[in-house]
């Protein structure tokens, strides 16, 4: 099947970022739409669309929007979430560098539907050229007064993966260190400055003018019933055509793999996929032929995540692959609760010392009790997305971490090519001074 | 929080709470103890960041922190007495609590009081699984010359930087970096300056950040914490002197919940080696002629100053200081009214009873609608701890007015009104502004003055309680009887000595007296006595002799010249106390006063006596005049000034001005300005305060060079440089 490209639609054959094209092909009709509904029949269409978050926990758009407090004396917020950190994930970036103004058109229609005044981008720092290509379309939409009395800020993180995390980015938002909050309050109640407040992915976001163009129940019969639409799968690694494809929810894995991407490159042999990006459990060569929807990949024990996909081919030592992810979220940890804090750092002490051979069986298995040990016990995500991997590698793998014990090094003499599998730490991280010392 | 009460299952037992009750007090309630790092109530909303109070919740797939779940009808609850996995969690945390925490607990100060060594005996593994590198910091670190932190042994659990962001709200404690390499660090490590900084040592949990006085100076079988009460200012925190080998080592607070909620200042907590100052006196001194003042023994120094005493009977004047306690200032005045027929007393500042129909516990300003703060003195240099108060009551959603006309006042319900500033007299002026605005008697509403004295009331009630005769004012003074250093510090007093025939100070340090005095006997300080003192909410309290003083208690050599002028002074507190209650307190006993006082109601009120330290300068500046307020900074007088460690919290030299005075002379932070009145100047830095009303200058006393009052305010002209 060829792409469907929807988030994606005209990208190709105009430059949507200019405000006079995207309206040529029919762009702010949706908001037109939504503003002549009452805020009432527009969640109730979101609703009836059942569109679910693409940032990866999958929570229907709709529902989340049902939930704001809007009866609240304070400000209602929306805040979308463009930190895209994941490694592995490059789909919101292709979204606001080609259709800046369907983001910015989801925005008016979500602020609508929420009776929200305020919208806060909150864009990945790395993403400089993203930043200026949005901010640029805001202003295209302020001066042709499409914005109304909404008021859309983009704001800069600056370098830190917690901050895609929801409580952490609106932390940093009020200026303070981005660190998660508890939950409960949850942010529909009590979100930024304390106020109502709904958070969205970029993709989740720009869904919604496809919403009003089509009609919820048009909306819903793309995909799969459980997860209707289209998704943008980043999909990078050991494959011929790393990229962007824009699919129908329910698309194979296989076909992504193999006909989008050309399969994996070289010829040679697909030892494993980790689906959504780095922080879920991977898959091995027979599980491939499953949907990409929500669903279908919670039931093989793995997570939609940010539909990204990373493959990896038969040359990759999983300790060492391991190692970098591990690395990444030990290096990203906040540092706000103890098991994540902690806990990732003696997880990646352990892995090297797996890698370089001085490691005993006694410490597979602490390996996996740690990760235990921060496995719902965390304040927020981060520290079971430094686990869920490892876990994985762990168990499906596992002759080969035993293979490091018992050859007492590395089964692939260094011959192991991790080139294009995830970014190694140091190249993505700024590193701070002492950072050396760490491990 | 409602008053609905439900009903929670905690480990199989039954407890009723009001609904909205945190887990951990509702567990305590059932008689469960959830562990617990990083939660502290009085640090505002949890942050559920320890990960030690996990517990099992019936219904919830992911075990919860008890620290940040609240009470909800029907909610059962399963803490790691009852729930294997609410006990592998716990046991889970407090490996990685241990993984980075170095085995040094033989040497940390902290050992042995420490809430990390506690739990983890309790229900810590009894061995490491960690068998690489911990990690390590530089230590320790000293963020200030009073606290110094050790990073290897921080377990992160925030309760520093949560008290500066929302307690103290200085702001000047933050983490930096992140992860397992986050640490605990001042803004570009300038040191951590304040009033309140110390209480983040008592915070820590582990021995992370300590007191640097008490660096290896204890173990916890070696020392005794005594409770007494804080004698340097009106507000009286409760404290507790951790005393070794008859020496104080380290006060730490005691949780008065209406008075101090557990916080001090770092004057209370740090200025304590005062005691062992150099200058220090534990002999009498005697002026001798032509060879100034020399030791002399204590019989001696009865002898001569019973012979100066008897010269000037009915011509002796007395200057106290406001810090006698209770029970010292009845046994002199009664020597001194009873005996020789002497009843004029001066006390730096006016007394007075108006308030005691508007008197709350100063706990209720958190609760207040509307805080009134009037007269321009920094609260926080006066009564430190009343200025936690009023952050908690704006944190609270209160409206922080500076005048009491503001149209909110009029429509609060709970309205407090808390003067600081020169003048007031005594605490009348603000009791008629409260008896103006209707607030005796109505819930939740009251008035505060912030004395400059920490037992001005009681020394007052004292004196006026001792003797039932009233004199005539002494003409010419033939002996000037100067009590406590705060007297002997003051020019007033010291102009007072040059027309005195003869001058008795009673002084604990020696270099106040040098010049002027012809018998100065040893005094003794706030920690080395047993008595009472009346703090500024009028409240009753008792302290404790925590050590020995190095020379007699007042009380006795007092009670031996009373004798002598056949006056019946008893050399024991609780007798003098006894006396004092019957005229003053109602008769309560001395052991009734109380480890933790409630405060009480006054049968009377006493007679007005003291003046005014300084001439009342007028309440409003015409327009465009700037009136300078020269204030008493906390971090000054006779204590800090013996303090080495506590000498970098002393005042910059710097005008505060407010920004609409600043801008109309164009002035900015940190412009040179030019202060002067009637011919004296002097040129000092500017900050501008936003908070300061238009008309208002502020300087601390000892860079004012004596001015006060009406000031002319420029920026200083350019100094040309070669």
């Amino acid at each position: 099947m060829a792409e469907h490209k929807v988030l994606l639609a005209g990208t190709d054959e105009h430059d949507l970022t200019q405000l006079a094209e995207y309206r040529a092909i029919g762009g702010y009709r949706g908001v037109e739409k939504a503003r002549a509904m009452t805020p009432d029949e527009l969640i109730d269409e979101l609703q009836r669309a059942t569109l679910r978050g693409r940032g990866g926990a999958g929570f229907p758009m709709g529902r989340k929007a049902s939930l704001i407090d809007r009866k609240s004396a304070k400000p209602k917020y929306l805040v979308v979430n463009a930190d895209e950190s994941e490694p592995g994930a490059f789909k919101d970036r292709e979204v606001m560098a080609r259709a800046p103004h369907r983001l910015i058109e989801g925005c008016l229609i979500s602020a609508h539907a929420i009776e929200s005044r305020d919208v806060f981008i909150y864009i990945r720092g790395e993403y400089l050229t993203e930043y200026e290509i949005l901010t640029a379309a805001v202003e295209q939409a302020r001066e042709a007064g499409i914005l109304g009395d909404v008021q859309i800020t983009v704001h800069r993180g600056a370098g830190a993966y917690i901050c895609g995390e929801e409580t952490a980015m609106l932390e940093s938002l009020e200026g303070k260190r981005g660190q998660p909050r508890p939950r409960p309050p949850f942010p529909p109640i009590q979100g930024l400055y304390m106020a109502p407040t709904q958070i969205n992915n970029v993709c989740t976001i720009a869904t919604v003018p496809v919403i009003l163009e089509l009609g919820a129940e048009e909306f819903a019969k793309t995909g799969v019933p459980s997860s209707p639409g289209t998704a943008i799968f980043s999909i990078s690694g050991n494959v011929v055509r790393p990229g962007n494809y824009e699919l129908d929810l329910g698309t194979p894995m296989r076909e992504l793999i193999y006909e989008h991407a050309g399969g994996v490159a070289g010829g040679r042999e697909l030892k494993a996929v980790v689906p959504g990006g780095s922080s879920v459990p991977a898959l091995t060569p027979d599980q491939i032929d499953v949907p990409l929807d929500y669903d279908s990949l919670g039931a093989i024990g793995t997570f939609f995540g940010a539909a990204s996909l990373i493959v990896v081919d038969d040359r990759c030592c999983m300790v060492q692959l391991a190692l970098r992810s591990t690395k990444f979220y030990m290096h990203e940890s906040c540092g706000k609760c103890t098991p994540c804090r902690v806990g990732t750092r003696w997880m990646v002490q352990i892995l090297e010392s797996i890698e370089n051979g001085t490691a005993t069986h006694a410490d597979l298995d602490l390996l996996d009790n740690i990760g235990d040990n921060i496995l719902g016990k965390v304040l927020c995500a981060l520290g079971e997305f430094a686990v869920y991997p490892v876990a994985s590698y762990l168990h499906k793998w596992r002759d080969e971490f035993v293979a490091h014990i018992e050859q007492g090094g590395c089964p692939f003499h260094g011959s192991s090519s991790l080139d294009g599998i995830l970014a190694p730490s140091d190249q993505h991280a700024q590193t701070p001074v002492g950072e050396e010392a760490l491990v | 929080m409602s008053t609905e009460l439900v009903r929670v299952t905690i480990d199989e037992r039954d407890v009723h709470v009001p609904k909205g009750t945190g887990i951990v007090e509702t567990a305590l309630a059932a008689g469960v103890e959830i562990p617990v790092f990083c939660y502290e109530p009085r640090l505002g909303a949890p942050i559920g960041a320890c990960r030690m109070c996990l517990v099992e919740v019936e219904g919830m797939p992911k075990l919860q922190t008890g620290c940040t779940l609240t009470a909800q009808d029907g909610m059962v609850v399963k803490t790691a007495r009852t729930s294997t996995r609410a006990a592998q969690g716990q046991n889970g945390t407090l490996e990685f609590i241990l993984v980075n925490h170095p085995l040094d607990c033989p040497v940390c100060d902290k050992g042995g009081e420490c809430p990390l060594q506690d739990l983890t005996f309790r229900y810590g593994p009894g061995n490491t699984r960690m068998s690489f590198d911990k990690l390590t910091f530089e230590k320790p670190v000293p963020i200030s010359p009073t606290i110094s932190l050790d990073r290897e042994r921080c377990i992160l659990c925030y309760r520093c930087t949560r008290f500066s962001e929302s307690v103290s709200e200085d702001g000047q404690l933050v983490a930096a970096n992140r992860g397992a390499l986050s640490v605990i660090t001042t803004f570009e490590d300038v040191p951590y300056t304040g009033a309140f900084t110390g209480n983040v040592t008592e915070l820590c949990p582990v021995g992370a950040l300590l007191p640097t006085q008490y660096r290896f100076e204890g173990r916890p079988w070696e020392i005794v914490d005594v409770p007494t009460v804080c004698g340097l200012c009106p507000v009286g925190c409760n404290v507790h002197a951790t005393v070794r080998e008859g020496k104080v080592k380290r006060i730490l607070s005691r949780n008065h919940p209406e008075i101090d909620e557990g916080w001090i200042c770092d004057k209370g907590r740090f200025a304590f080696t005062h005691l062992r100052a150099e200058d220090r006196l534990t002999q009498p001194l005697q002026r001798v002629r032509r060879h100034g003042l020399e030791p002399v023994s204590w019989e001696q120094a009865v002898d001569e100053a019973e012979r100066l005493l008897r010269g000037a009977r009915g011509r002796i004047v007395t200057a106290l200081s406001g810090s006698e306690t209770v029970e010292h200032a009845y046994a002199l005045g009664k020597l001194l009214r009873v005996g020789l027929d002497s009843h004029q007393a001066m006390l730096p500042e006016e007394i007075s009873g108006g308030l005691d129909a508007y008197r709350l516990p100063l706990s209720a300003i958190r609760d207040a609608d509307v805080v009134v703060v009037l007269g321009d003195v920094p609260i926080v240099e006066r009564a430190p701890v009343v200025d936690l108060w009023i952050k908690a009551a704006r944190r609270n959603g209160a409206r922080v007015v500076d005048d009491a006309n503001d149209p909110a006042v009029a429509e609060a319900e709970r309205v407090v009104l808390v003067w600081s500033g020169p003048g007031g007299r005594g605490g009348s002026t603000v009791a008629k502004l409260a008896e103006k605005l209707g607030l005796a008697g109505r819930e939740g509403c009251g008035a505060f003055y912030l004395p400059e004295t920490p037992n001005g009331r009681g020394v007052a009630d004292a004196w006026a309680a001792c003797c039932d005769e009233e004199g005539e004012a002494v003409e010419s003074i033939g002996l000037l009887v100067v009590s406590g250093d705060e007297a002997a510090a003051d020019e007033n007093v010291r102009a007072l000595a040059e027309q005195a025939e003869a001058t008795i100070v009673l002084s604990m340090f020696g270099g106040l007296s040098a010049g002027w005095a012809d018998l100065v006997l040893p005094g003794t300080g706030y920690l080395e006595r047993d008595g009472t003192f009346v703090n500024l909410e009028g409240r009753l309290q008792r302290l404790r002799r925590t050590v020995d003083p190095p020379c007699p208690d007042e009380l006795e050599w007092i009670a031996q010249l009373a004798a002598r002028f056949e006056v019946d002074v008893a050399p024991y507190t609780a007798a003098v106390f006894a006396e004092v209650s019957e005229r003053v307190y109602g008769g309560l006993a001395f052991g009734e006063v109380g480890e933790r006082a409630p405060l009480r109601g006054y049968p009377e009120a006493p007679e007005r006596i003291g003046r005014e330290a300084l001439p009342e300068p007028p309440q409003k500046a015409r327009r465009g005049e700037i009136r300078l307020v020269a204030y008493r900074p906390l971090f000054s007088g006779a204590a800090v000034e013996r303090v080495t460690e506590l000498q970098f919290q002393r005042p910059q030299p710097e005008l505060e001005l407010s920004a609409d005075d600043a801008r109309r002379r164009k002035i900015a932070t940190g412009d040179l300005v030019t202060v002067g009145s009637n011919g004296s100047a002097i040129t000092l830095p500017a900050r501008v305060n936003r908070r300061l009303r238009a008309g208002i200058a502020r300087v601390a006393l000892e860079h004012a060079n004596g001015l006060h009052g009406v000031v002319e305010v420029a920026k200083a002209e350019a100094e040309v440089t070669a």
